[in-house]
């Protein structure tokens, strides 16, 4: 009999409908539904979104106080890559005592952000800055040379060309 | 007039519900099924090869890469591993954090197998419920350790960081609402007509099948096993918290719904324990320079999520790469499981088996 009338009655669906309709009311009826933007969803390319302090992002040299690359070629970072990203040519620059990188090349299509790299810098010349937007129209444009890498670590990840087609 | 004859079919390799690139090759009678042979390698990657090429310390990116729903579990176990084949003692606050991390990673992973599973099955709903939770625990994961899905979040010896101010935080206001969260999809799922049909007496496997099959995990639970490598070998600091392993006992669809999601129950208890008895102290122990292994080789397992997954090492003197790196991917395992559930069974039921089993492509290929 109870089961009769538990089949007869679709108390489970009206169950299952009074959460989905509760949630909606919560939204549609919330007072400053216009002004705060309901909390989980964000109307993300126009309202730009936050990343927690460690987010790990495109790798950047940092510069001193001078505006000078930091980075000593100890050549750490490439050994410690997973992925062989990192390649550095070591050289000379008048007025310096320390090595300075000649090249500084960085493959970003293979860059898995790990971190890795930063960890096992001794003098904490690099660091992996907190921007995701890192999609690109071609492969050449992830070869990110040290002047790209040595950017303000909030500027945009500089790119190449870009070949869209013209006509 | 009428020929009888089967047919085959192919379920994937780019089928929704296989949850990635798994091939099902179905033999079929009618509606029945009378063979099932599971088809892999669409995504292998050699991991195994890979980290053999690789140093210690390096390997650990590729465990976030096979199960990429569950990576910090993955790390756990390989940061394990290496630890027993080095010798090294963890210090007890990074032990807690460990721990507590690999909780919130079996919350998520529960989670995504909830949504994916019931997605399947046709209750959409829950899909996007549960994607809610998980996303707090994604922006957990970036806050600890800077990455939300392949985390890297541990290193051999302990942890690179400590816990980032207002992390605290974060964990209570996530445990005090997600109670009333799982309410939520019981009340969407459990007594729900249509799910109950689709999932009671469904894919049905019995504990002896399980043991023969070596599967493990919560399929293997719902057999009424209760086998939990948590309890039964405890590893980081799970020797000292006070959890209950569910079971049942009736072996199918609706019975590993139900340990899953006791188990999400368990897991928000292991956190809140982690969080009150967290000790103070150093996070990362004191290494030497040059890992030195005690003994060649280690096999150490651990309770991922889908199950066990163990970690094979073999050290070489005088080198900093494994000899030998194997995995015992629980997925993997645990497919083999699939051609006995789904034989016998109609063709719409298979959805349900896959979904049941909680595969991720990216481990059983590696
Ligand atoms: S983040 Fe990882 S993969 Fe990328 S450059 Fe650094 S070490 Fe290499
Ligand atoms: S580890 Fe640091 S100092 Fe050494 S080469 Fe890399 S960036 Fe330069």
């Amino acid at each position: 009999m109870n089961k009769l009338l538990r089949t007869l009655i679709p108390f489970d669906i009206a169950k299952g409908l009074s959460i989905t309709g509760k949630h909606f009311a919560k939204v549609f009826f919330s007072a400053n539904r216009r002004k705060v933007p309901f909390h989980i969803t964000s109307e993300y390319p126009e309202v730009p979104a936050k990343v927690q302090p460690r987010y790990r992002g495109r790798l950047t040299l940092l510069k001193d106080e001078q505006g000078e690359i930091k980075c000593v070629c100890c050549l750490a970072c490439e050994k410690i890559c997973p992925t062989q990203v990192i390649t550095i040519e070591k050289g000379k620059k008048e007025g310096r005592k320390m090595p300075f990188p000649v090249r500084y090349d960085f493959e970003m299509e293979r860059c898995i952000f790990c971190e890795f790299c930063v960890e096992s810098c001794g003098f904490d010349s690099i660091i992996l800055n907190h921007q995701f937007e890192l999609a690109a129209y071609n492969r050449e444009d992830f070869s990110i040379g040290m002047e790209g890498l040595a950017q303000n670590m909030y500027e945009p990840t500089p790119v190449g060309k870009f070949s869209v087609a013209e006509d | 007039m009428f020929k009888n004859e089967e047919m085959e079919i192919n379920l994937g390799p780019q089928h929704p519900s296989t949850h990635g690139v798994l091939r099902v090759k179905l033999r079929l009678d009618g509606e029945t099924i009378t063979h099932c042979r599971p088809m892999i390698g669409y995504l292998h990657r050699g991991v195994e090869k890979i980290c053999e090429n690789q140093s210690f310390f390096q390997g650990q990116v590729w465990t976030d890469r096979m199960d990429y729903c569950s990576a910090v579990a993955n790390n756990l176990g390989w940061a394990e591993a290496n630890e027993k084949l080095f010798g090294i003692t963890v210090p007890r606050r990074a032990q807690y954090i460990r721990t507590m991390l690999n909780e919130f990673n079996r919350l998520a992973s529960h989670l995504i197998w909830l949504a994916t599973h019931a997605l399947d099955i046709g209750a959409m709903t829950v899909f996007l419920y549960a994607f809610r939770e998980r996303e707090d625990i994604l922006d957990m994961n970036e806050a600890f350790c800077g990455s939300r899905l392949t985390t890297t979040a541990f290193r051999i010896g302990g942890l690179r960081e400590d816990l980032p101010p207002g992390f605290e935080k974060m964990v209570q206001k996530f445990l005090a609402k997600f109670e009333t969260c799982l309410e939520e999809y019981e009340n969407l799922l459990s007594e729900n007509r249509i799910w109950k049909k689709r999932t009671v007496g469904v894919a049905k496997l019995s504990a002896e099948d399980a043991i023969g099959l070596g599967v493990t995990g919560p399929v293997l639970r719902a057999a009424g096993v209760p086998y939990d490598i948590r309890k039964a070998f405890p590893y980081a600091a799970y020797a000292e918290m006070d959890f209950e392993v569910p079971t049942r006992t009736e072996a199918d669809t609706y019975a590993r719904y139900l340990v899953r999601m006791a188990e999400m129950r368990q897991s928000a208890r292991i956190i809140q324990q982690c969080m009150d008895g967290m000790p103070e102290g150093p996070v990362m122990a004191k290494l030497p320079k040059i890992l030195k292994a005690e003994v060649n080789e280690v096999y150490h397992a651990t309770e991922a999520p889908k199950g066990e997954i163990g970690y094979y090492l073999v050290g070489e003197k005088g080198s900093g790469n494994p000899y030998r790196f194997h995995v015992r991917a629980p997925g993997f395992i645990n497919l083999q499981a699939l051609p006995k559930m789904a034989e016998g069974a109609l063709i719409a039921d298979i959805v349900a088996a896959i979904g049941t089993l909680d595969i991720v492509l990216g481990e059983i290929d590696r």
